[in-house]
Protein backbone atom coordinates (compact mmCIF):
# COMPACT_ATOMS: atom_id res chain seq x y z
CA UNK A 1 0.00 0.00 0.00
CA UNK A 2 2.36 2.62 -1.21
CA UNK A 3 0.24 5.75 -1.41
CA UNK A 4 3.15 7.74 -2.63
CA UNK A 5 2.88 11.22 -3.96
CA UNK A 6 5.12 14.18 -4.42
CA UNK A 7 3.11 17.30 -3.92
CA UNK A 8 4.27 20.80 -4.69
CA UNK A 9 3.03 23.42 -2.32
CA UNK A 10 -0.03 25.14 -3.75
CA UNK A 11 -0.25 28.81 -4.67
CA UNK A 12 -1.93 29.69 -1.42
CA UNK A 13 1.25 28.72 0.35
CA UNK A 14 3.46 30.95 -1.75
CA UNK A 15 3.68 33.59 0.98
CA UNK A 16 4.63 30.97 3.56
CA UNK A 17 7.20 29.51 1.20
CA UNK A 18 8.71 32.94 0.53
CA UNK A 19 8.94 33.62 4.27
CA UNK A 20 10.64 30.26 4.84
CA UNK A 21 12.98 30.98 1.95
CA UNK A 22 13.99 34.29 3.48
CA UNK A 23 14.65 32.59 6.80
CA UNK A 24 16.67 29.83 5.20
CA UNK A 25 18.97 31.72 2.84
CA UNK A 26 21.99 30.92 4.97
CA UNK A 27 20.39 28.61 7.49
CA UNK A 28 19.62 25.22 6.09
CA UNK A 29 19.26 22.51 8.68
CA UNK A 30 22.43 23.63 10.42
CA UNK A 31 25.34 21.49 9.46
CA UNK A 32 28.90 22.48 8.79
CA UNK A 33 30.07 20.74 5.69
CA UNK A 34 28.48 22.21 2.62
CA UNK A 35 26.13 25.06 1.95
CA UNK A 36 22.47 24.16 1.67
CA UNK A 37 22.02 26.72 -1.09
CA UNK A 38 21.80 23.97 -3.71
CA UNK A 39 18.40 23.25 -2.20
CA UNK A 40 15.54 25.54 -3.10
CA UNK A 41 13.55 26.62 -0.02
CA UNK A 42 11.08 28.47 -2.26
CA UNK A 43 9.80 25.23 -3.76
CA UNK A 44 9.08 23.03 -0.79
CA UNK A 45 8.09 19.48 -1.68
CA UNK A 46 6.58 16.73 0.36
CA UNK A 47 8.04 13.34 -0.50
CA UNK A 48 5.70 10.60 0.68
CA UNK A 49 6.85 7.01 0.60
CA UNK A 50 8.74 4.23 2.33
CA UNK A 51 12.12 4.56 3.99
CA UNK A 52 14.88 2.52 2.38
CA UNK A 53 17.62 3.52 4.80
CA UNK A 54 18.41 6.05 7.52
CA UNK A 55 22.15 6.70 7.37
CA UNK A 56 23.11 8.09 10.79
CA UNK A 57 26.56 9.51 9.95
CA UNK A 58 28.57 12.71 9.83
CA UNK A 59 28.69 15.21 8.40
CA UNK A 60 25.06 14.83 7.24
CA UNK A 61 22.52 12.23 8.24
CA UNK A 62 20.83 10.94 5.09
CA UNK A 63 17.30 9.60 4.74
CA UNK A 64 16.72 7.43 1.66
CA UNK A 65 13.05 7.24 0.68
CA UNK A 66 11.26 5.36 -2.12
CA UNK A 67 8.48 7.56 -3.46
CA UNK A 68 6.39 7.21 -6.60
CA UNK A 69 5.93 10.37 -8.69
CA UNK A 70 2.22 9.54 -8.92
CA UNK A 71 -0.11 6.79 -7.74
CA UNK A 72 0.61 3.54 -9.50
CA UNK A 73 3.96 4.65 -10.90
CA UNK A 74 7.21 2.90 -10.09
CA UNK A 75 8.80 4.30 -6.91
CA UNK A 76 11.95 6.40 -7.26
CA UNK A 77 14.71 6.78 -4.70
CA UNK A 78 15.15 10.17 -2.99
CA UNK A 79 18.15 11.23 -0.88
CA UNK A 80 17.28 13.71 1.83
CA UNK A 81 20.05 15.39 3.81
CA UNK A 82 19.73 16.39 7.44
CA UNK A 83 22.20 17.96 9.88
CA UNK A 84 24.76 15.92 11.88
CA UNK A 85 23.98 13.10 14.35
CA UNK A 86 25.21 15.34 17.21
CA UNK A 87 22.90 18.21 16.27
CA UNK A 88 19.94 15.86 15.73
CA UNK A 89 20.51 14.17 19.10
CA UNK A 90 20.27 17.58 20.76
CA UNK A 91 16.81 18.18 19.32
CA UNK A 92 15.55 14.76 20.37
CA UNK A 93 16.38 12.41 17.51
CA UNK A 94 18.07 9.02 17.82
CA UNK A 95 19.42 6.69 15.14
CA UNK A 96 16.18 4.74 15.63
CA UNK A 97 13.85 7.73 15.09
CA UNK A 98 13.04 6.39 11.65
CA UNK A 99 14.09 3.21 9.89
CA UNK A 100 13.72 0.98 6.84
CA UNK A 101 10.09 0.20 5.98
CA UNK A 102 8.62 3.20 7.81
CA UNK A 103 5.94 5.10 5.90
CA UNK A 104 6.90 8.77 5.93
CA UNK A 105 5.97 12.16 4.57
CA UNK A 106 9.10 14.32 4.38
CA UNK A 107 8.97 18.00 3.62
CA UNK A 108 12.12 19.02 1.75
CA UNK A 109 13.70 21.93 -0.06
CA UNK A 110 14.46 20.11 -3.32
CA UNK A 111 17.72 20.18 -5.28
CA UNK A 112 17.63 23.09 -7.71
CA UNK A 113 19.11 20.91 -10.46
CA UNK A 114 16.00 18.74 -10.49
CA UNK A 115 17.71 15.68 -8.99
CA UNK A 116 15.85 13.45 -6.58
CA UNK A 117 17.32 14.97 -3.49
CA UNK A 118 16.67 17.71 -1.00
CA UNK A 119 17.41 19.44 2.26
CA UNK A 120 15.34 18.23 5.19
CA UNK A 121 12.59 20.40 6.71
CA UNK A 122 10.12 18.15 8.52
CA UNK A 123 9.33 14.45 8.88
CA UNK A 124 5.93 12.93 9.64
CA UNK A 125 5.80 9.25 10.55
CA UNK A 126 2.52 8.30 8.90
CA UNK A 127 1.59 5.39 11.17
CA UNK A 128 2.06 7.25 14.46
CA UNK A 129 1.53 10.82 13.27
CA UNK A 130 4.75 11.83 15.06
CA UNK A 131 6.44 14.92 13.64
CA UNK A 132 10.21 15.54 13.80
CA UNK A 133 12.08 18.72 12.89
CA UNK A 134 15.66 19.98 13.34
CA UNK A 135 15.63 23.72 13.84
CA UNK A 136 18.98 24.97 15.14
CA UNK A 137 17.53 28.31 16.23
CA UNK A 138 15.74 26.50 19.06
CA UNK A 139 19.16 25.73 20.55
CA UNK A 140 20.45 29.26 20.68
CA UNK A 141 20.12 29.83 24.40
CA UNK A 142 21.95 28.28 27.33
CA UNK A 143 20.83 25.72 29.88
CA UNK A 144 18.46 23.64 27.73
CA UNK A 145 17.21 20.27 28.96
CA UNK B 1 83.77 2.93 49.13
CA UNK B 2 83.18 1.01 45.95
CA UNK B 3 82.88 2.83 42.68
CA UNK B 4 82.95 6.22 44.32
CA UNK B 5 85.88 8.29 45.38
CA UNK B 6 85.87 9.97 48.75
CA UNK B 7 85.79 13.32 46.94
CA UNK B 8 82.62 12.33 45.09
CA UNK B 9 81.05 11.13 48.34
CA UNK B 10 81.70 14.44 50.06
CA UNK B 11 80.36 16.31 47.06
CA UNK B 12 77.15 14.28 47.11
CA UNK B 13 76.81 14.83 50.85
CA UNK B 14 77.13 18.57 50.41
CA UNK B 15 74.45 18.46 47.74
CA UNK B 16 71.97 16.86 50.08
CA UNK B 17 70.84 19.57 52.47
CA UNK B 18 67.31 19.13 53.83
CA UNK B 19 66.12 21.94 51.62
CA UNK B 20 66.49 23.45 48.20
CA UNK B 21 63.88 23.86 45.57
CA UNK B 22 62.50 20.44 46.44
CA UNK B 23 61.15 21.82 49.68
CA UNK B 24 58.27 24.05 48.71
CA UNK B 25 56.25 24.62 51.89
CA UNK B 26 52.92 23.34 50.56
CA UNK B 27 50.67 24.83 53.27
CA UNK B 28 52.27 28.24 53.12
CA UNK B 29 52.14 28.24 49.34
CA UNK B 30 48.49 27.15 49.31
CA UNK B 31 47.59 29.99 51.67
CA UNK B 32 49.49 32.50 49.54
CA UNK B 33 47.89 31.19 46.35
CA UNK B 34 44.47 31.64 47.91
CA UNK B 35 45.36 35.17 48.94
CA UNK B 36 46.67 36.08 45.50
CA UNK B 37 43.63 34.61 43.82
CA UNK B 38 41.49 36.66 46.14
CA UNK B 39 43.26 39.88 45.15
CA UNK B 40 42.99 38.93 41.49
CA UNK B 41 46.64 38.26 40.82
CA UNK B 42 46.89 35.30 38.50
CA UNK B 43 50.58 34.71 39.06
CA UNK B 44 52.19 31.59 40.41
CA UNK B 45 53.35 32.15 43.96
CA UNK B 46 56.07 30.01 45.41
CA UNK B 47 58.06 30.24 48.60
CA UNK B 48 61.37 28.46 48.38
CA UNK B 49 63.91 27.65 51.00
CA UNK B 50 65.86 30.74 51.88
CA UNK B 51 68.19 29.63 54.56
CA UNK B 52 69.13 26.19 55.57
CA UNK B 53 71.32 24.39 57.96
CA UNK B 54 71.67 20.65 58.38
CA UNK B 55 68.41 20.35 60.28
CA UNK B 56 66.32 23.38 59.49
CA UNK B 57 64.99 25.08 56.46
CA UNK B 58 63.55 28.56 56.81
CA UNK B 59 61.12 29.90 54.22
CA UNK B 60 62.22 32.84 52.23
CA UNK B 61 60.94 36.19 53.30
CA UNK B 62 60.90 37.29 49.71
CA UNK B 63 58.11 35.84 47.58
CA UNK B 64 59.15 34.61 44.20
CA UNK B 65 56.50 35.84 41.81
CA UNK B 66 57.01 33.80 38.72
CA UNK B 67 56.03 35.59 35.57
CA UNK B 68 54.89 32.41 33.87
CA UNK B 69 51.12 31.81 33.97
CA UNK B 70 49.78 29.44 36.56
CA UNK B 71 50.29 25.99 35.15
CA UNK B 72 49.02 23.53 37.71
CA UNK B 73 46.46 25.69 39.42
CA UNK B 74 43.20 24.66 37.76
CA UNK B 75 41.24 25.86 40.78
CA UNK B 76 42.03 29.42 39.78
CA UNK B 77 40.67 29.08 36.25
CA UNK B 78 37.09 29.92 35.33
CA UNK B 79 34.58 27.12 34.81
CA UNK B 80 34.24 26.52 31.07
CA UNK B 81 32.95 22.96 31.39
CA UNK B 82 29.96 21.70 29.45
CA UNK B 83 29.23 21.73 25.74
CA UNK B 84 29.42 25.04 23.86
CA UNK B 85 26.93 25.37 21.01
CA UNK B 86 27.54 28.16 18.48
CA UNK B 87 25.01 30.92 17.85
CA UNK B 88 24.52 30.34 14.13
CA UNK B 89 21.97 33.12 13.72
CA UNK B 90 24.59 35.56 14.99
CA UNK B 91 27.27 34.09 12.67
CA UNK B 92 24.97 34.78 9.73
CA UNK B 93 23.99 38.23 10.94
CA UNK B 94 27.64 39.26 11.17
CA UNK B 95 28.12 38.67 7.44
CA UNK B 96 26.53 42.11 7.13
CA UNK B 97 27.18 43.68 10.55
CA UNK B 98 30.91 42.73 10.77
CA UNK B 99 31.91 43.03 7.11
CA UNK B 100 35.27 41.47 6.29
CA UNK B 101 37.84 44.06 5.11
CA UNK B 102 38.79 42.03 2.03
CA UNK B 103 41.46 43.38 -0.28
CA UNK B 104 40.09 44.59 -3.62
CA UNK B 105 41.09 41.40 -5.42
CA UNK B 106 39.69 39.20 -2.64
CA UNK B 107 36.44 41.20 -2.60
CA UNK B 108 35.92 40.50 -6.31
CA UNK B 109 36.30 36.75 -5.77
CA UNK B 110 34.01 36.83 -2.73
CA UNK B 111 31.30 38.72 -4.62
CA UNK B 112 31.37 36.03 -7.31
CA UNK B 113 31.01 33.27 -4.70
CA UNK B 114 28.14 35.05 -2.98
CA UNK B 115 26.36 35.43 -6.30
CA UNK B 116 26.87 31.73 -7.05
CA UNK B 117 25.55 30.74 -3.64
CA UNK B 118 22.55 33.03 -3.99
CA UNK B 119 21.82 31.54 -7.40
CA UNK B 120 21.81 28.06 -5.87
CA UNK B 121 25.20 26.89 -7.13
CA UNK B 122 27.26 27.02 -3.93
CA UNK B 123 30.89 26.05 -4.22
CA UNK B 124 31.32 24.04 -1.03
CA UNK B 125 34.66 24.94 0.57
CA UNK B 126 34.76 21.94 2.88
CA UNK B 127 33.15 19.13 0.88
CA UNK B 128 36.52 17.36 0.66
CA UNK B 129 36.24 16.74 4.42
CA UNK B 130 39.57 18.37 5.22
CA UNK B 131 39.34 20.26 8.55
CA UNK B 132 37.83 23.72 8.52
CA UNK B 133 41.00 24.78 10.34
CA UNK B 134 41.80 28.21 11.70
CA UNK B 135 40.12 30.62 11.72
CA UNK B 136 37.09 29.10 9.95
CA UNK B 137 36.31 26.59 12.70
CA UNK B 138 35.73 29.46 15.08
CA UNK B 139 33.95 31.61 12.46
CA UNK B 140 31.41 29.39 10.73
CA UNK B 141 31.07 26.03 12.48
CA UNK B 142 27.54 24.85 13.11
CA UNK B 143 28.84 22.18 15.45
CA UNK B 144 29.44 22.19 19.18
CA UNK B 145 32.81 22.27 20.94
CA UNK B 146 34.19 21.59 24.40
CA UNK B 147 37.09 23.17 26.24
CA UNK B 148 39.39 21.13 28.46
CA UNK B 149 41.84 22.55 30.98
CA UNK B 150 44.92 20.63 31.98
CA UNK B 151 48.14 21.91 33.53
CA UNK B 152 49.79 24.25 31.04
CA UNK B 153 47.27 23.52 28.29
CA UNK B 154 43.84 24.45 27.09
CA UNK B 155 42.37 22.06 24.51
CA UNK B 156 39.43 22.75 22.21
CA UNK B 157 37.72 19.67 20.88
CA UNK B 158 35.08 19.95 18.20
CA UNK B 159 32.60 17.77 16.48
CA UNK B 160 32.13 16.77 12.87
CA UNK B 161 35.31 16.67 10.89
CA UNK B 162 37.13 14.01 12.85
CA UNK B 163 40.34 15.85 13.57
CA UNK B 164 39.02 19.09 14.97
CA UNK B 165 41.36 19.88 17.80
CA UNK B 166 43.23 22.94 19.01
CA UNK B 167 46.06 22.66 21.52
CA UNK B 168 46.69 26.01 23.21
CA UNK B 169 49.80 25.98 25.40
CA UNK B 170 49.50 28.16 28.49
CA UNK B 171 52.77 27.11 30.10
CA UNK B 172 54.58 30.30 29.22
CA UNK B 173 56.35 29.02 26.13
CA UNK B 174 56.78 31.12 23.02
CA UNK B 175 56.05 30.06 19.45
CA UNK B 176 58.72 27.92 17.82
CA UNK B 177 60.75 30.05 15.40
CA UNK B 178 59.52 28.13 12.35
CA UNK B 179 56.53 25.93 13.19
CA UNK B 180 55.43 23.26 10.74
CA UNK B 181 52.32 24.70 9.10
CA UNK B 182 49.09 22.97 10.15
CA UNK B 183 45.33 23.47 9.84
CA UNK B 184 45.05 24.79 13.40
CA UNK B 185 48.46 26.41 13.65
CA UNK B 186 50.67 26.87 16.69
CA UNK B 187 48.74 28.40 19.58
CA UNK B 188 50.06 29.86 22.80
CA UNK B 189 47.84 31.42 25.42
CA UNK B 190 47.90 33.22 28.72
CA UNK B 191 45.30 34.28 31.23
CA UNK B 192 44.44 37.92 31.82
CA UNK B 193 42.11 37.55 34.76
CA UNK B 194 39.39 35.21 33.52
CA UNK B 195 40.12 35.92 29.84
CA UNK B 196 42.19 33.47 27.82
CA UNK B 197 44.30 35.35 25.29
CA UNK B 198 45.40 33.09 22.43
CA UNK B 199 47.96 33.84 19.76
CA UNK B 200 48.02 31.59 16.71
CA UNK B 201 50.52 31.44 13.85
CA UNK B 202 51.81 28.65 11.62
CA UNK B 203 48.53 28.00 9.80
CA UNK B 204 48.73 26.48 6.32
CA UNK B 205 48.05 28.98 3.51
CA UNK B 206 45.20 26.82 2.16
CA UNK B 207 43.16 27.22 5.37
CA UNK B 208 40.15 29.39 4.62
CA UNK B 209 39.02 32.71 6.03
CA UNK B 210 35.37 31.78 5.50
CA UNK B 211 32.07 33.49 6.24
CA UNK B 212 29.91 30.54 5.18
CA UNK B 213 30.39 27.00 3.91
CA UNK B 214 30.50 28.32 0.36
CA UNK B 215 32.04 31.79 0.73
CA UNK B 216 35.63 32.33 1.78
CA UNK B 217 39.21 32.46 0.54
CA UNK B 218 42.41 30.68 1.51
CA UNK B 219 44.42 32.91 3.85
CA UNK B 220 47.35 32.52 1.41
CA UNK B 221 50.00 32.69 4.14
CA UNK B 222 51.23 34.76 7.10
CA UNK B 223 47.95 34.30 8.98
CA UNK B 224 47.99 35.56 12.56
CA UNK B 225 44.97 35.20 14.84
CA UNK B 226 44.64 36.80 18.26
CA UNK B 227 41.67 35.71 20.34
CA UNK B 228 40.21 36.72 23.66
CA UNK B 229 37.95 34.01 25.03
CA UNK B 230 35.85 35.00 28.02
CA UNK B 231 32.48 34.46 29.64
CA UNK B 232 30.05 37.23 28.72
CA UNK B 233 27.41 35.72 31.03
CA UNK B 234 27.22 32.68 33.29
CA UNK B 235 26.63 30.37 30.29
CA UNK B 236 27.66 32.53 27.34
CA UNK B 237 31.19 32.41 25.91
CA UNK B 238 32.56 35.04 23.58
CA UNK B 239 35.53 34.60 21.28
CA UNK B 240 36.73 38.06 20.30
CA UNK B 241 38.93 37.46 17.28
CA UNK B 242 41.41 39.65 15.50
CA UNK B 243 42.33 38.08 12.18
CA UNK B 244 45.44 39.33 10.42
CA UNK B 245 45.68 37.88 6.93
CA UNK B 246 47.77 40.34 4.89
CA UNK B 247 47.28 38.52 1.58
CA UNK B 248 43.47 38.67 1.60
CA UNK B 249 42.53 41.33 4.17
CA UNK B 250 43.32 45.03 3.78
CA UNK B 251 43.53 45.44 7.57
CA UNK B 252 43.04 43.28 10.68
CA UNK B 253 39.47 42.07 10.98
CA UNK B 254 37.87 42.17 14.42
CA UNK B 255 34.83 40.04 15.01
CA UNK B 256 33.16 38.01 17.75
CA UNK B 257 31.62 34.57 17.89
CA UNK B 258 29.14 33.50 20.56
CA UNK B 259 28.64 30.08 22.16
CA UNK B 260 26.00 28.94 24.64
CA UNK B 261 26.70 26.40 27.37
CA UNK B 262 24.61 23.25 27.60
CA UNK B 263 25.01 20.75 30.40
CA UNK B 264 22.26 18.25 29.60
CA UNK B 265 23.73 14.89 28.64
CA UNK B 266 22.26 14.88 25.15
CA UNK B 267 24.45 17.90 24.34
CA UNK B 268 27.70 16.06 24.97
CA UNK B 269 30.10 16.01 22.04
CA UNK B 270 29.81 12.91 19.89
CA UNK B 271 32.30 11.42 17.46
CA UNK B 272 32.12 12.95 14.02
CA UNK B 273 34.11 11.54 11.15
CA UNK B 274 33.41 13.64 8.08
CA UNK B 275 34.43 11.02 5.53
CA UNK B 276 32.04 8.48 7.04
CA UNK B 277 29.26 10.18 5.11
CA UNK B 278 30.92 9.08 1.89
CA UNK B 279 30.25 5.46 2.78
CA UNK B 280 27.39 3.25 3.82
CA UNK B 281 27.55 0.11 5.89
CA UNK B 282 27.59 -3.08 3.83
CA UNK B 283 28.70 -6.73 3.87
CA UNK B 284 31.46 -8.29 1.80
CA UNK B 285 31.36 -11.80 0.29
CA UNK B 286 32.76 -13.30 3.50
CA UNK B 287 30.10 -11.68 5.65
CA UNK B 288 32.35 -8.96 7.08
CA UNK B 289 30.90 -5.55 7.92
CA UNK B 290 32.57 -3.16 5.50
CA UNK B 291 32.19 0.36 4.13
CA UNK B 292 30.69 0.72 0.68
CA UNK B 293 31.25 4.05 -1.09
CA UNK B 294 28.17 6.22 -1.65
CA UNK B 295 28.34 8.10 -4.98
CA UNK B 296 28.79 11.79 -4.22
CA UNK B 297 28.33 15.00 -6.16
CA UNK B 298 29.51 18.32 -4.71
CA UNK B 299 29.44 16.83 -1.22
CA UNK B 300 25.91 15.46 -1.54
CA UNK B 301 25.03 11.82 -1.89
CA UNK B 302 24.18 11.61 -5.57
CA UNK B 303 20.51 10.88 -6.12
CA UNK B 304 20.05 7.84 -8.35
Amino acid sequence: MMQSAIRLFGKRNTVLAAALAAAAIYGGPGAAHHSFAMFDPAKLLTVTGTVKDFQWVNPHVVLWVYAAPKDGAAPELWTIELTSPGNLTRVGWTRHSVGPGDKVAVEIAPLRNGGHGGGFRKLTLIDSGKVLTSEFKDQERPGLQ
Amino acid sequence: MTGQTRKQFLFEKRRRPPCGNQKTFPYLNAALSFFYRFVGNNKEVKVFCFFCSKKKCLPSLALLLQLTPAAASDARLPDWSGTWVPNITDQNKRITTDPVPWTASAARQIAKMQAEEKAGHPRGLFVNCLPEGMPSWMLISHNALEILFSPGRVTLLGESDGNRLRRIYTDGRSHPPDPDPSFHGDSIGHWEGDTLVVDTIGVIPQSYVAISEAVGLPNNGDLHVIEKLHLAGPDTLHDDLQIIAPHVLSRPWNTTRIYYRQRARKYEIVEGVCLQGSFNGGTDKDGNAVFVPVPQEDGNPKPP
